[in-house]
């Protein structure tokens, strides 16, 4: 039986509908993405509620699930989502060759950064079994996947010795700031939009703050205060991006990533503003759900099914990159690509927890 | 056929390569193989390097900044042409250490490498930064008014770090020849690397010719022997047009003299 609407669903179904409008950069609506007006995006929102959904399969303190079932299941989950992958990117690589073919235009390949797999398809391919090579916009399940493989050492970790997971956590984000330490892809030159090391941060945040104790319950209890603090940060944050006022990298001390924004290394700056931002978010849950309970129910329906929708969504926000330069699309073009793209996610969602319904 | 054509063209690379007298005071530039015989810079032989040209004087070794479309390194016989520019850059000028830092993302927006550039800008420290521009902007559909400001802001703040900066020009495929979208973004580059006076290495020149000399009536467009030979020309167009830009055309002045510091 699927479970009733709640706020992580929710923030996670809204994470997976920002995720498929930006993923149509220059659409109209990209535009209306609460990245416009923040230092964070919608991807530190998914990784922290990925490392939230942890606490679920960790099972509560007083029921813990047994050592080996959860070693066993989390393996599994990311095995799951290991395959899930593979079948998309190939999907997608199917779908990039036959728009090349159709539309006449091999930059279709390069614009995805595709063409590896057709002019060095030996090195392309062990590439994407070990990850190292992704596809534009095909980057985030792969660090998703890096983390619950490593979501048994944190499980285990925070079961024997909780105190430690967090300072492991965050220095281990820490050094790969300072020493700029990522991983690279190969065969094509370059680093992981995601550093994987750095992201692992977001990920036990969210599972340390799901939690009533510790990190979490500190958290909890302070919680009035802390959105008093945000408030006035967050809307400088969000004047500051708006206005494009940012710190010169360059003029930035040493070492600079720590003192300027950037995605792929989860900067302080992107981290430090999406814990406030969230802790401000995380008051709107109830009213929402009060007045708007349509929407909360939604939204909290794509959350749910967040793997389908992640996957069904990622192809379909490549299609409609496809379909936008086959057809030169306007903004009654964009909306109704992002509508009827919508409309399939949340059907696709709606079947399944339909399926999911005993009979 | 296509494969003797290609071994062909790359054994001219080689030789040219190969050719190329590896000397500081007076480097050899090697001339351009016959298939890469359109002129490759817009205006290359007034735009000079400075602080390029004082990183090779002070130091011997210069950090190159590559942002735009991924490439595959060390796999395709022409699929890096940056290694091959790093090859005949090192090769022309005996003992010059060559940093080639590789960022490139596919499909990344003017205005994401934008913001990515300054901070490699921090990274890296590079001397020179190659900017693959306009290809993802034009895809995308995003107004060529927009990319170029961005280019042209992104130029400005590059010059006043002292990192000088070539573009490298759309892609060239045949059934965007007459796209006028596609057209209005090369535009806007050419028209912005002009009135900023940078190099731009005219891909899609470059690509246009290659295929009008190479391309057999009823071969597709989606070869990749052509994405290959356009590579391996591009290098070569790159690669001689900054030797000319350092040591051919450059007049000495104040950028000459090393920096207080190294007095």
């Amino acid at each position: 039986m699927p479970r009733s609407a709640n706020a992580v669903d929710f923030w996670r179904g809204f994470a997976l509908v920002e995720i498929f409008v930006n993923h149509i950069p220059g659409n109209v609506w990209e535009a209306l993405t609460h990245k416009t007006l923040s230092q964070s995006d919608s991807a530190e929102l998914f990784v922290f509620l990925a490392g939230w959904s942890l606490k679920h399969v960790v099972g509560p303190p007083e029921d813990p699930r047994p050592t080996a079932r959860l070693i066993l299941r989390l393996f599994l989950r990311a095995g799951k989502l290991y395959a899930a992958h593979m079948v998309i990117v190939m999907a997608a690589i199917a779908l990039l060759a036959i728009g090349s073919r159709v539309l006449d235009n091999p930059l279709m390949l390069e614009w995805f950064n595709a063409s590896a797999v057709f002019t060095a398809p030996v090195e392309a391919h062990i590439g994407l079994v070990l990850l190292t090579y992704q596809l534009g916009y095909f980057d985030i399940l792969p660090l998703y996947v890096v983390l619950l493989f490593a979501s048994p050492f944190i499980a285990l970790l925070h079961r024997h010795r909780p105190a430690l997971l967090l300072p492991i956590s965050a220095a281990i984000w820490f050094a790969a700031l300072v020493g700029e330490i990522t991983f690279a892809t190969w065969p094509t030159e370059g680093e992981w939009f995601f550093d994987p090391l750095c992201w692992q941060f977001d990920f036990v945040l969210g599972f340390l703050f799901a939690r009533s104790t510790g990190p979490g319950g500190l958290v909890r209890r302070h919680l009035a205060a802390i959105r008093w603090v945000a408030l006035p940060i967050v809307l400088f944050a969000g004047w500051a991006r708006w206005a494009g006022w940012e710190i010169d990298p360059t003029a930035a001390p040493e070492p600079h990533l720590l003192f300027v924004n950037d995605k792929s290394f989860l900067t302080p700056t992107r981290i430090g503003h999406f814990l406030l931002l969230a802790a401000l978010a995380s008051a709107l849950w109830e009213p929402l759900a009060r007045h708007l309970p349509v929407a909360a129910r939604a939204l909290s329906l794509l959350g749910r099914n967040s793997l389908l929708v992640f996957c069904i969504g990622s192809l379909l926000s490549l299609a409609a990159q496809i379909l936008r330069f086959a057809m030169r699309g306007g903004m009654v073009f964009d909306t109704l690509v992002v509508v009827c793209g919508l409309g399939i996610l949340f059907a696709a969602a709606a079947v399944a927890d339909w399926w999911e319904r005993p009979e | 056929m296509n494969a003797l054509r290609r071994l062909a063209s790359i054994g001219l690379v080689a030789a040219a390569l190969a050719a190329s007298a590896p000397a500081v005071a007076q480097p050899a530039v090697a001339p351009v193989p016959s298939e890469c015989a359109t002129p490759g810079g817009d205006g290359a032989a007034a735009i000079t390097f400075p602080h390029l040209g004082r990183a090779v004087t002070t130091r011997q070794k210069i950090v190159v900044l590559a942002i735009g479309s991924s490439v595959v390194g060390k796999t395709g016989m022409g699929g890096d042409y940056y290694q091959l520019v790093e090859r005949f850059l090192e090769s022309t000028f005996r003992g010059l250490d060559v940093v080639l830092v590789q960022r490139g993302i596919s499909g990344e927006l003017a205005r994401d490498g934008a913001d990515r550039i300054r901070l490699e800008a921090a990274r890296s420290s590079p001397d020179v930064v190659f900017w693959q521009v306009g290809t993802a902007d034009a895809m995308a559909g995003i107004d060529p008014a927009e990319t170029r400001e961005i280019v042209r802001s992104t130029i400005r703040w590059l010059h006043d770090h002292q990192i000088d900066v070539v573009l490298i020009g759309l892609h060239y495929t045949p059934r965007l020849s007459g796209d006028p979208e596609y057209q209005a973004m090369r535009a806007a580059i050419a028209e912005v690397a002009r009135s900023e006076g940078v190099l731009r290495i005219r891909r899609y020149e470059v690509g246009e010719t290659l295929d009008r000399l190479r391309r057999p009536p009823n071969e597709a467009a989606t070869s990749v022997d052509l994405g290959d030979i356009g590579n391996t020309c591009m290098a070569e167009h790159l690669a001689r047009a900054l030797a000319t830009g350092l040591f051919a055309r450059r007049r000495p002045g104040d950028l000459d003299k090393p920096p207080p510091s190294a007095r």
